[in-house]
């Protein structure tokens, strides 16, 4: 799909903002957007999406360094935050994912990335926060009926951790639960290594394995 | 500085040297060794070149010993006896086979000279050595020592083989948890120190049997898979700021398999905790940390990079994954600093780059400090942008040094904005806790052979150290191994050890609550700031 065919004129400075990732600029447009009188849904569909649409593409080619994802990522967050303060409402929900960074890791904005992307695809998102320990996973999934539980490391001492995911799941009767890594220290690995899903090679393409997961459920 | 024209099985060399060594300790960094089988005093007579150019010095008391009146006549000289000012031509008549263990680029693990031979020998051989290890995630150096008169005798440094099973501390100790592999990584890194000991005494002449004690530093990782014990902790969270046993415990087959005294004693220094080890506290030993000016920060920048900050009351510590950028350069043009090293990168008038090379004249690739000076290069002439990107949109920089030709990635970039970024976090960390301002700093000791060659200026410019007075910027060289030195021979540095050992706060960097805003601004290529 050609993105930059969809993209709405009047989004494009909203556009340009979140991927040069200068989330002043991202929030003043938001707010111009939403006093005009668009929706926050259309603000998400027609401007975030796009955007990381087109960062998805970008990132495929490897021509984003850490620094620019994670000022795109920031960006988001802001956005987001400018949009639902309150966070997204339950009953629009497509189902509900658990992400989190493990035990160890102090880098949440990778994952932060994966809970944007989540958002805006209308996915009931439950974050953990960092340095969560893996029973606080499980027990958050049980809780609250996940579908998936998504976990991104950016350090390499975390993929231990990463390892033991899915059996203490099964030790609570959640084998159905989907695990999902990613994350610079996991990337390389390959999902049996890790005991998961899928090793995802960006946010974008965790989001894409969880929606072709929900497909396969619901179609 | 002057060149040294190596001609060896053919093919010619050219080096350059600082005045102040023999030809012999010259040869001995590069990859063109001589035979030898003394300490270089002119007892074995194995060293002979022959001099094709260059001035020529007398005739020394060992030459006239060794040599025929018909190879006097023709040249031949013994490298040890030399001791060259000027340019100089050699051809070596006598090369060495190619090792993996050479001297280090530097006389880098000296004890420092204000910690006295003053510990107990130990009992069973009289007049003993002692052999002071550090055992570095990438690279091992061993220095044998008399330890009685507290001298250095010969040291050596190669590569540590356990990169075969991955080039960072976590991705082995993973691969330990096979215990077939555990079993292998240990007998890689006892088989590296034996060899190291059978090259340095071979080659210098010394009785490996009167090695009496052995004495190993390294972070906790390297200390646990050498130990074969324990490494299986570290891969626990609830560790990381734990004490982790390592002692040797079954030191009396491993001096067996090193060919040393049956009775040497074996001492693993017992790391702090976590993945905090016994190569800090040889580092903060050898800085004399906590007994100089304050506050003091401390980075040994390193794969497994550490952090210390002395407050003049508390000594906060903490490790922080580094990555090899450091080390061994950028990913795809990286080399770590030894010879054929591009370590240095300067513009000249006119903007044209120019590279030095570590002791050889075919480039390898860029080690750590010859990154940095082109990163920061390329960001003064406004070719990077201090995000990491590059002004023209593309993805690489292309560059030749003499014949060989390098790239510079994007991702290679990314790799040092990362590295930096990790350790940026860390001292931010550490200060933030103690209540300390970067620019109270009064002291910085720079600890790593990373750091041995780095530009002040340019490791600044792209936020690598606190923007400090260059006078209270140290730039220290491998202190872990000088710290092995001393603590092998010295009563005094045990004691210093036992204190730091007692101060000594681990911090755990996933407790500081603003890691990711301090992380992300680091990963800037820009002076480091105050938040
Ligand atoms: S005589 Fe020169 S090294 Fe032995």
């Amino acid at each position: 799909m050609d993105a930059a065919s969809t993209v709405r004129d009047d989004f494009r400075p909203l556009i340009e903002a979140l991927l040069a990732g200068d989330h002043a600029a991202a929030l003043a447009e938001t707010r111009r957007l939403s006093q005009i009188g668009l929706s926050a849904e259309t603000i998400v569909t027609a401007g975030l999406e796009i955007a990381m649409q087109q960062l998805d593409d970008k990132c495929t080619v490897e021509s984003f360094n850490l620094l620019e994802i994670m000022l795109v990522g920031r960006a988001v967050s802001a956005v987001v935050r400018e949009l639902y303060p309150e966070g997204v409402p339950p009953d629009k929900s497509r189902g509900t994912l658990i992400v989190a960074t493990l035990e160890g890791d102090v880098h949440d904005l990778g994952k932060n990335i994966v809970k944007m992307v989540l958002i805006g695809k209308g996915y009931r998102v439950i974050d953990l926060g960092r340095d969560c320990p893996v029973d606080t996973v499980v027990a958050a999934a049980e809780r609250e009926a996940a579908s998936g539980v998504l976990i991104s490391g950016l350090i390499s001492t975390i993929v231990p951790q990463v390892r033991r995911v899915r059996a203490a799941l099964r030790a609570h009767g959640l084998d159905a639960v989907w695990v999902v890594a990613g994350g610079a220290a996991l990337k390389q690995l390959v999902a049996t290594d890790l005991d998961v899903d899928c090793v995802a090679e960006n946010a974008f393409d965790g989001a894409r394995y969880i929606e072709q997961r929900f497909g396969e459920t619901k179609p | 500085m002057p060149k040294l024209d190596v001609l060896v099985r053919g093919n010619r060399h050219c080096l350059t040297f600082q005045p102040g060594p023999s030809l012999r300790e010259i040869l001995d960094r590069s990859d063109y060794r001589v035979r030898s089988a003394c300490l270089g005093h002119g007892a074995c007579g194995l060293c002979r070149i022959r001099q094709l150019a260059g001035d020529e010095c007398p005739r020394q008391p060992a030459e006239l010993l060794h040599l025929s009146k018909a190879q006097l006549a023709d040249g031949i000289r013994l490298a040890c006896q030399i001791y060259p000012t000027t340019d100089l031509a050699v051809e070596l008549i006598n090369p060495a086979a190619p090792s993996g263990w050479h001297t280090p680029p530097a006389g880098l693990s000296v004890a420092p000279p204000s910690l006295a031979a003053d510990r107990p020998l130990p009992g069973g051989v009289c007049h003993p050595y002692g052999a002071a290890v550090d055992l570095g995630t990438t690279h091992l150096s061993l220095a044998v020592y008399d330890l009685l008169s507290g001298h250095r005798l010969a040291e050596r440094w190669g590569k540590n083989p356990q990169a075969r099973f991955g080039a960072d501390v976590v991705t082995r100790l993973m691969a330990a948890t096979e215990p077939d592999i555990a079993q292998a990584l240990a007998f890689a890194a006892r088989n590296a120190i034996g060899e190291a000991i059978e090259d340095v005494t071979l080659r210098e002449g010394l009785d490996p049997q009167r090695i009496n004690r052995v004495t190993v530093v390294g972070n906790t990782a390297m200390l646990t898979l050498l130990a074969a014990r324990n490494h299986d902790l570290l891969l626990k969270p609830a560790y990381w700021t734990a004490a982790v046993d390592c002692a040797a415990t079954d030191g009396a087959s491993w001096a067996a398999a090193w060919g040393i005294s049956g009775s040497a004693e074996i001492e693993l220094m017992p790391p702090l905790g976590g993945f905090v080890g016994s190569d800090l506290i040889a580092g903060l030993v050898t800085s004399a940390l906590i007994d100089g000016p304050a506050p003091a920060l401390f980075i040994d920048f390193g794969t497994n990079s550490e952090i210390a900050l002395w407050t003049g009351d508390e000594l906060l510590v903490t490790a922080t994954a580094g990555g090899p950028a450091f080390e061994s350069g950028a990913g795809s043009c990286g080399t770590p600093a030894e010879a054929g090293a591009v370590f240095r990168v300067t513009e000249a008038p006119g903007g044209t780059l120019v590279y030095r090379i570590l002791d050889d004249d075919r480039a390898k690739g860029l080690c750590g400090s010859g990154l940095v000076d082109l990163v920061a290069c390329l960001l003064r002439v406004g070719r990077l942008e201090p995000t990491g990107k590059f002004a023209d949109g593309g993805k690489l920089f292309a560059f030749s040094v003499g014949e060989q030709e390098f790239v510079l990635n994007k991702r290679d970039i990314d790799a040092l904005q990362r590295a930096k970024a990790a350790i940026g976090a860390g001292i931010v960390a550490l200060c933030a806790t103690a209540g300390v301002p970067l620019a109270a700093l009064k002291r910085v000791v720079v600890a790593g052979l990373f750091g041995r060659y780095l530009d002040i200026g340019n490791a600044q410019a792209i936020g690598l150290l606190p923007l400090l007075p260059a006078a209270y910027i140290e730039l220290a060289g491998n202190t872990a191994a000088a710290g092995a030195a001393a603590l092998l021979i010295s009563r005094q540095a045990q004691e210093m050890a036992e204190r730091l050992r007692s101060r000594a706060q681990l911090i755990n960097l996933a407790h500081y609550p603003n890691f990711d805003d301090a992380f992300l601004d680091h990963l800037y290529l820009r002076p480091m700031q105050e938040n």
